[in-house]
């Protein structure tokens, strides 16, 4: 994406601009850059390595930071709770560029068809997309409540004796709020597909149903390539989506019962900003930046060679 | 190329119009204004004084009259005020005691702000060590205002002490937990008691008495049950109501000082004797009296079953009652939690709330007359009428209380110790990994062994590192 800019500019060299206007006026794109920049290094990259020297320090946000050393680091790598949050995490990131992918391409694929309807479906599978994240967190929690809520009610009229205890039971709480995250992310991802199907040529599909493919066949073989772009764009915010999620988490369990649905960004906020340990939690941050990093140079990687090769 | 540069430089003047707009946008300017004038009045009329003093001295006092009133006339100084009280009964109070104060002190805005109770825990830090702290806030007294007076961030109130006669009119215990190196720096305004809240109507039904002792307890528990009421509810999704349980089981075992020493780190979650108060608790948990799935539940999400006659106790805060509807209030009652070994001295938790002020509050004297007012009898008695909190301040008449409240201060005046919480007694970080712990222990009861090995190793490096 970041490549595109820079074509017309290349292309716009055979015609001849005047050389010495060029090297005179370089400093004007930095002059419309300045002030981006300057927001850019004070809100995104300042904080980030104001963060990592936090977490090298013991600082509980009030006394004065003092430097420890990598003992944040050691600490937490000896974290029960640390663990149970990447593995949460882990279940997080897999949950996400599985079910939401497969469920929004298959609505993408049914929809884009000219079906009675089709606007209105489309919206209504988008609109949890809009609702606030925290209000989606109130509304499943109350839907899990084991007493009264939607779920158990509907479980104990069709009989069952002994319902599951949902965001109360450690072993379920973790899959209990992804399946509401996932029930959000599949319009947004659908959304994208669609898009995507806009820019498949519908005579690439037809000539291969000539050709005698089937309608499967004629997906896996055809539209699916040409989907390729899309399918890397919506794995990657995938990814990024689910290792930030902390609001979900936060409002129905607070990563409990007993730190068993805690994800990183969760246990970062408890460990800063109730239990005071700045530091500590700096580091969680540091380690959270890490694995995001990773994911996000993958990307970038991927973008900009496969763009490059045009 | 002009063009191009002229556009430049208009974009980079704009943007640094826009920096200087939001350099001056900040209004603290015009209260500086207000405060200087404030202190050259006060100057002057301080002139006045010493003057009078040295002609004849037995003016004075009529004098000090005359400033009061100097002051009045005084440009209007706007205090910043913050408040937890986000329930919706302390929170109308709340707004009831800033009005009065307003009444009384016309030279005195109030801006007040209520922030919800367990993110004004996280708040605090932010607002006290920024440049323009709120001038009073709300806060816990013990260990966890000791946290920040300790640091230097609390204003040294002990001028408002002496001259309100708190030093007098406040009892000792609370008078210490206000005192830090003999300076004071806490306001404690009101307490509540910690006991087993039930509903009567089901007591009744079912023909049982409030317990005493664990014996009776148990075959409460075993009553309600048989009958499909569920005896005993809570809500743990924020942990501390598990808390509750911990703190009296242990109190009731162990006694109020080892229960105190393992608060401040001094006795160890290992020891047989912690061991020993889980097994109690988990007696409870294998016999199904605790309402299932507790961790699911807010703690005001249980009241329900309670006023629906479908479950009987709840170990609570006196604050509890703020939350039972108006029309089913006097279907409940409380009684102390069941004495488990009569050779045992009494524990109870009667949390003490108050306030403090900012050391760097912009507005000192404003933020000290609030203080004065909040502690004083009038206030109290306001409070005290309208929640049923206990007042601290001993010139309050209780004789008037209503019987739960009397039945309260009874209460309290039969335990040998006061706890204040097991998250008031403790570190913070400590709270939350115990709490964690208990929550763990509701779950799974067989854990036990390796939750409280566990927290031990956590006990260790926490209170190595204090």
């Amino acid at each position: 994406m970041t490549a595109t800019p820079v074509i017309p500019a290349e292309k716009a060299r055979p015609a001849r601009r005047a050389p010495r206007a060029r090297s005179k006026s370089w400093w004007v794109p930095y002059v419309f850059l300045a002030i981006p920049l300057a927001m850019f290094l004070m809100w995104v990259i300042g904080p980030m390595i104001y963060s990592f020297y936090l977490s090298l320090t013991n600082w509980d946000g009030v006394s004065a930071p003092k430097l420890i050393g990598l003992r944040n680091y050691v600490r937490l790598f000896n974290d029960r709770v640390f663990w149970i949050a990447i593995a949460n995490n882990a279940k997080w990131v897999v949950s996400f560029i599985t079910a939401p992918v497969i469920l929004g391409l298959a609505l993408a694929m049914v929809l884009n068809r000219n079906i009675p309807g089709a606007k209105g479906i489309k919206s209504a599978f988008y609109s949890p997309y809009i609702i606030a994240p925290v209000v989606i967190g109130l509304i499943w929690g109350w839907m899990y409540q084991p007493a009264n809520g939607l779920f158990n009610s509907v479980l104990r009229a069709v009989g069952v004796t002994d319902p599951p205890g949902w965001l109360a039971d450690p072993r379920l709480a973790t899959w209990c709020i992804i399946a509401a995250a996932i029930w959000r992310q599949v319009g947004y991802v659908m959304t994208l597909y669609l898009a995507g199907l806009q820019g498949v040529d519908p005579s690439l599909i037809d000539a291969s149903m000539v050709d005698g493919a089937n309608p499967w066949q004629a997906f896996r073989h055809v539209i699916w390539p040409l989907l390729s772009p899309v399918t890397v764009v919506v794995v990657v915010i995938s990814i990024i989506d689910s290792l930030r999620s902390f609001d979900l988490v936060f409002v129905m369990t607070r990563g409990g019962p007993a730190n068993s649905s805690s994800v990183l960004a969760n246990m970062m906020y408890i460990e800063a900003f109730n239990n005071y340990k700045m530091g500590y939690g700096a580091a969680i941050a540091v380690v959270l930046f890490l694995i995001s990093a990773g994911f996000i140079f993958i990307y970038l990687w991927q973008t900009l060679r496969s763009e490059l090769e045009y | 190329m002009s063009k191009w540069f002229k556009f430049a430089s208009v974009l980079v003047m704009l943007s640094m119009l826009i920096a200087l707009g939001a350099c001056a946008a900040p209004a603290p300017q015009v209260v500086e204004k207000v405060v200087t004038q404030v202190v050259e009045k006060e100057k002057v009329v301080e002139k006045i004084q010493t003057q009078v003093v040295e002609v004849e001295k037995p003016v004075v006092q009529t004098q000090v009259v005359e400033k009061t009133i100097e002051i009045t006339q005084v440009p209007v100084t706007n205090m910043v005020y913050n408040s937890y009280q986000s329930d919706p009964a302390p929170r109308q109070v709340d707004a009831d005691i800033v009005k009065m104060f307003q009444e009384k002190y016309p030279n005195i805005t109030v801006t007040h702000s209520t922030v919800a109770h367990e993110d004004f825990k996280q708040a605090i830090r932010a607002y006290l060590t920024s440049s323009q702290p709120p001038d009073v806030m709300t806060w816990f007294a013990g260990n966890r205002a000791r946290f920040f007076i300790d640091k230097g961030q609390i204003l040294d109130i002990s001028d408002v002490w002496s001259s309100e006669g708190w030093n007098e009119s406040y009892p000792k215990g609370f008078q210490a937990l206000s005192t830090v190196d003999g300076k004071q720096y806490f306001v404690p305004t009101s307490y509540y008691w910690w006991a087993v809240y039930y509903n009567k109507k089901v007591f009744d039904k079912l023909g049982l008495e409030p317990p005493e002792t664990w014996e009776e307890f148990l075959q409460v528990c075993e009553t309600l049950k048989e009958n499909g009421v569920t005896p005993i509810v809570s809500g743990t999704k924020n942990a501390w109501p598990a808390a509750a349980w911990f703190d009296y089981l242990n109190m009731r075992v162990n006694g109020p000082e080892f229960h105190i020493n393992l608060m401040l780190g001094k006795e160890k979650y290992d020891d047989p004797r912690v061991k020993k108060t889980f097994e109690y608790w988990a007696e409870l948990l294998e016999k199904g009296y605790f309402i299932e799935d507790a961790a699911a539940y807010d703690w005001q999400d249980v009241i329900p079953e309670l006023v629906q006659e479908k479950a009987g106790m709840y170990l609570m805060g006196q604050f509890v009652m703020d939350s039972i509807p108006e029309e089913n209030k006097a279907d409940f009652d409380f009684f102390r939690f069941p004495i488990i070994d009569p050779n045992v001295p009494i524990g109870e938790d009667a949390p003490t709330d108050g306030y403090f002020a900012a050391a760097n509050a912009p507005h000192p004297d404003a933020a000290k007359a609030f203080l004065a007012y909040l502690g004083s009898k009038e206030a109290q008695e306001y409070v005290a009428k309208e929640l049923k909190r206990l007042p601290t301040n001993t010139e309050v008449d209780t004789s008037g209380f209503d019987p739960a409240s009397q039945k309260g201060m009874e209460l309290l005046k039969a335990a040998d110790y006061i706890a204040q919480f097991y998250d008031r007694d403790t570190t913070p970080e400590m709270a939350e990994k115990g709490m964690a712990a208990f929550q763990a222990f509701w779950t799974d009861p067989t854990q036990i062994d390796t939750i409280l090995a566990d927290l031990e190793k956590e006990r260790a490096l926490i209170f190595a590192e204090e």
